[in-house]
């Protein structure tokens, strides 16, 4: 799974926003993330699986594996309900 | 020779420090667009071209506008998106110059920006609160600054100021029971900044700019909310609490 094509993901002024820029993408709106959901986003340009997601974060964060799990399934809960992965 | 410099109603304007060059059919154009023309050609920063099959496809699609009208709207796209490569952008609000400080009144249409801009005039006088544009004033980064401009495309109302004026601050109106304000955190600014702004649809790299923009933006200066009934109070509401902070 990644994000599909046609969103910009830039911090402006300590706040991760997400916006679309493709022509055809039917969202008009913007999404705000915080620092760990700005991560997992930039994970998920690429193709990849909750499993290499997981291993990532607890690489790059000192957490729990069952905290990580559960802000993984969180967050691609709230992208897959955007319609934003492919 | 490029196909519009053979139309005889090429013109050049001087808008927000740049020279445009635009070809002008429509009465709306031409007339917010006089107190911005230049006298003589000069090399043109930006190029807005409206060919009359264009304009006609365009109407198609929003048959109750006139072609006038749909000239007057999509010029002022065409010249918000080219603002991008500039430093500037355009934002959905009524901006008010004031001691030669801008405050802008930004709200979704139908809230009463304008009739708020019009409240200053009428507590401060028309002579000492002018209104620079009424519907999309530019902004532009410049000395790392941020510079409020009048421009030919003000909606409605129709009213500009081909002035440069010192940003002091955004407010954000709300139709709210009493009058309220606060200053936003910059997650509030930044979500009503980008929806308040005119985005450039379809472009990551105008949209990146946009967004580089607004975090210069919101570093440099505070942002209010103002829960607003219509009246004078929540004129002398957003002045105190504006300048108190800036002072204080």
């Amino acid at each position: 799974m990644k994000i599909k094509d046609g969103y910009l993901m830039r911090e402006v002024a300590g706040t991760h926003v997400v916006v679309p820029v493709g022509a055809t993408v039917d969202f008009s709106g913007m999404i705000t993330l915080n620092e760990t959901g700005a991560f997992l986003w930039k994970e998920l340009l690429q193709d990849t699986t909750e499993e290499k997601l997981l291993a990532a974060l607890l690489e790059e964060y000192e957490i729990e594996s069952d905290t990580g799990k559960r802000d993984i399934a969180e967050f691609l809960a709230r992208l897959k309900a955007a319609d934003l992965l492919e | 020779m490029d196909y519009i410099d053979q139309l005889e109603y090429t013109n050049y304007y001087h808008i927000a420090d740049l020279i445009i060059r635009m070809a002008c059919f429509g009465e709306t154009l031409k007339r917010q667009g006089r107190p911005y023309l230049m006298d003589k050609p000069a090399p043109a920063d930006i190029t807005i071209t409206l060919p009359p099959e264009k304009l006609k496809l365009l109407q198609e699609k929003y048959p109750h506008l006139t072609l006038n009208d749909v000239e007057y709207i999509q010029t002022g796209f065409a010249f918000s998106r080219a603002l991008l490569e500039f430093d500037g952008f355009c934002l959905h609000a009524s901006a008010v110059a004031l001691n030669n400080r801008a405050v802008l009144f930004s709200a979704p249409c139908g809230t009463g920006k304008s009739t708020h801009a019009g409240l200053w005039q009428k507590h401060f006088g028309a002579d000492k609160a002018l209104i620079l544009n009424d519907d999309k004033p530019a902004l532009r980064l410049l000395d790392d600054t941020f510079y409020v401009y009048g421009t030919p495309w003000s909606g409605k109302t129709d009213l500009s100021l081909n002035l440069k004026v010192p940003l002091q601050t955004i407010v954000f109106l709300e139709q709210a029971q009493e009058n309220s304000i606060r200053r936003l955190n910059n997650k509030e600014g930044v979500q009503w900044l980008v929806y308040q702004s005119l985005r450039p649809v379809g472009d990551r790299n105008k949209m990146n700019r946009l967004l580089i923009l607004l975090d210069n933006l919101l570093k440099k200066f505070p942002v209010y909310h103002l829960g607003c009934t219509v009246s004078t109070q929540g004129v002398d509401l957003v002045y105190r609490t504006i300048n108190k902070e800036r002072n204080g």
